[in-house]
């Protein structure tokens, strides 16, 4: 947010010297280039894809350099881990750098499991759905409609910008190491440095116990801080440099192996630990060019004040609810969808307004070759059992389930 | 599911037993640790906090029984007398490790809690969570089994412990006395989650009876009694078509339907079509200026 900015201003006052008028034609140039990024759409803000590019869509085309995305986790933290790794080999694919952040698995573990990108046929699935669209009206099973209706748009569920940006992935097989060791990548597992951390300084920890921060969450935030520092994401490296997006992806942050019982306890004894760490983040990302994915295990936090605190400091927050062990998953509305996602925040960037989805019901599903995002609907029931009259609504149709009442036994249709 | 569980196939797991009060998990938990001892080259070690060791090896199999390491914490779970072999303050990654180390000649270590609720009251449960984690990670210990009642927990403290675990089974009394019900979640190293609901009895050697799967969630029941009504067998109308009626229905011309024809003669106006014929009128305000002038093109 903060570098674009600063290197636009430079460059329109280059321009000035020479330009009697203050007027500048917007365009692309002026904006640092780097790969992976474009400006967005609604405000000229620098964005990044988060690798899902229906969740781009979702959030307003993609995510803003400097912000924080925060995901709430779903239970069993398969598709919320599933939505780090596509935000991470976006970066790969991209060329950014990474930093990874995990107390529970290794973040080398983490970077072996990215999914593989579909580089050669990057555009194959779209055209293969056009391709099948435009029904040829000789087909013996189109339907001749009046002229009226001929030409509405098709309703389109899945959520996709009319341009492409970001990248598909394969789930089914994972990224080629070669270009993962070519990614430069920075990891931080907390039980490394917590044998550090606790190793030399373990007397000021008791000494300084107002620390509103436990240590783990302190190492964090000066490891990321040096990092950044050091590999020049702040602007401290000269300008001659090329640029580059530092993706940060921090791994269940608050969850128990941070050291943190926020999950554990409904008054925990840091409550203002994760706070502060978002407070410390934000101040990182703001003034440098990088972004980053936060993951919190929501569903544990028991302290639902401290969870709206958490979600108030990150800009975009989308929660997971996957159906996976809920009695959801055998409900007919959901059968088409893994779970559902629920878009709590989005930014407030440099205006009041923010770009709002159209519709907040919305569903995911996990293929082999893309996480898309979908408007929720009724999938249109073609089973003769279900009486269509008596239910009123979605609602009705989903306490009912598949076996609907009434009509099951009539033997003949009445007209 | 449970067997599977049981037969513990998966390395580096972490399996999470939960009980209530009103039905204990700890013959669950001994029939697994006597499946355990049934493999070869498999130790065993139990930090007891709620049976004493006489209690625990109570209906296992002796020819195996020197494999099994018995960690008595019963006596003295706090160290008041000073000779306890084994305390609660004495979980920690370094002091489980070494005794572990008492068999370096074991190929796979079995680490078993009876019962974790002992430690949580006495510990941090994030540094439980942490030293649990590490247990599983370290690659010194094949599989952590632990056993919680949930009961006595905070849901919070409970949930992340459960966060952490590879496999859960719940068990709860069974209805009309039927054995027990045995809840398993287990989490594949992929990511994927099977689910299952089984009852379950024990047998006097330890061995685990299942009686049958409750409920499939993920599989919708289908009703088999109700038979598929073909609801166009017998229709008062004709629902299929002969090609002469096909013909006949496609020769006609449906309105509302702009085909290729309708719109080429709409747009083209042939010979025939009209024409405006307009004879100005002496009445007619007929404004000389043009309103344009003013503008500069």
């Amino acid at each position: 947010m903060a570098a674009p900015s600063k290197s636009v201003g430079k460059s329109t006052g280059d321009r000035l010297s020479c330009n009697t008028t203050s007027f500048q034609k917007k365009s692309r140039s002026k904006l640092v280039s780097i790969p992976g990024t474009r400006p967005s759409v609604q405000n000229g803000q620098l964005i990044v894809s988060t690798g899902v590019t229906s969740l781009d869509y979702v959030i307003g085309g993609g995510l803003a350099v400097g912000t924080l995305l925060l995901i709430e986790e779903d239970r069993y933290d398969s598709y919320s881990r599933m939505l780090l790794k596509y935000f991470l080999a976006e970066g790969v694919v991209c060329g950014h750098e990474l930093y990874v952040a995990s107390a529970q698995d290794h973040p080398s573990d983490i970077i072996q499991e990215l999914p593989s990108p579909i580089l050669d046929d990057i555009a194959s699935p779209k055209p293969v759905e056009s391709q099948t669209k435009p029904c040829d009206p000789e087909g013996p099973d189109t339907m001749s409609i009046a002229w009226r209706y001929q030409n509405l748009p098709k309703v389109q569920t899945a959520l996709a910008s009319s341009s492409r940006f970001g990248h598909y992935y394969d789930v089914s097989k994972t990224m080629d190491p070669e270009i993962c060791q070519a990614a430069r990548c920075h990891g931080f597992y907390l039980p490394e440095h917590s044998a550090t951390v606790s190793s030399s300084p373990a007397p000021p920890p008791t000494a300084t116990g107002q620390s509103p921060m436990p240590e783990a969450y302190v190492a964090l935030l000066k490891n990321l801080q040096e990092v950044i520092h050091r590999e020049g994401f702040d602007g401290s490296l000269p300008q001659t440099k090329s640029r580059n997006v530092l993706r940060i992806g921090l791994h269940s942050l608050g969850s128990a192996l941070w050291g943190d019982d926020l999950c554990c306890r409904d008054n925990p004894s840091h409550g203002h630990a994760l706070t502060t760490l978002l407070y410390g983040l934000r101040a990182l990302l703001r003034s440098s060019l990088s972004v980053a994915l936060v993951t919190v295990p929501s569903h544990l936090i028991q302290n639902k004040a401290l969870m709206g605190r958490i979600t108030r400091l990150c800009d975009t927050a989308v929660a997971l609810e996957s159906f996976r062990g809920s009695e959801r998953e055998t409900n007919p509305l959901y059968k088409d969808y893994h779970g559902l996602l629920n878009v709590c925040q989005v930014p407030h960037l440099n205006c009041l307004v923010c770009d709002l989805p159209d519709n907040k019901d919305l569903a995911f599903k996990l293929k082999r070759k893309q996480f898309t995002i979908e408007r929720l609907h009724l999938p249109p029931d073609l089973s003769e059992t279900v009486s269509r009259v008596s239910h009123g609504g979605l609602a009705g149709a989903a306490m009912l389930g598949s076996s609907g009442c009434g009509s099951a036994g009539n033997k003949h249709l009445d007209f | 599911m449970l067997l599977e569980v049981l037969q513990g196939t998966e390395a580096g797991g972490f399996i999470l037993l939960q009980d209530t009060v009103s039905y204990s998990g700890r013959h669950l938990l001994k029939s697994y640790i006597s499946t355990a001892l049934k493999r070869e080259e498999e130790v065993v070690h139990v930090l007891g906090f709620e049976a004493c060791e006489k209690e625990f090896r109570d209906g296992l199999d002796r020819t195996n029984a020197q494999r099994l390491h018995f960690h008595n914490a019963y006596s003295d779970p706090l160290g008041w007398t000073g000779n306890s072999a084994f305390t609660v303050h004495q979980f920690t990654l370094e002091d489980v490790s070494t005794l572990i180390k008492q068999t370096p000649q074991a190929k796979a270590v079995t680490l078993v809690i009876d019962s974790l609720s002992w430690i949580l009251r006495h510990h941090d449960p994030a540094a439980v969570c942490q030293r649990l984690q590490a247990l599983k990670k370290g690659g010194a210990v094949r599989t952590v089994i632990v056993l919680v009642h949930t009961d006595m927990h905070q849901r919070g403290t409970v949930g992340s412990i459960r966060h952490l675990a590879t496999s859960v089974v719940t068990v709860a009394p069974g209805t009309r006395g039927l054995g027990a019900v045995a809840k398993t979640t287990r989490r594949t190293k992929s990511g994927k989650l099977m689910q299952d609901e089984e009852t379950f009895s024990i047998n006097e050697d330890l061995s685990v009876t299942i009686h049958s799967k409750l409920s499939h969630p993920g599989h919708t029941h289908v009703n088999t009694d109700e038979t598929e009504v073909d609801p166009t067998a017998n229709l008062t109308f004709n629902l299929r078509l002969s090609d002469t009626e096909r013909q006949a229905k496609e020769k006609l011309a449906l309105p509302f339907v702009f085909s290729k024809e309708k719109k080429s003669a709409l747009l083209q106006p042939g010979p025939g079509s009209g024409r405006i014929l307009y004879e100005p009128d002496a009445n007619d305000d007929y404004d000389q200026e043009d309103p344009d002038d003013d503008l500069d093109i």
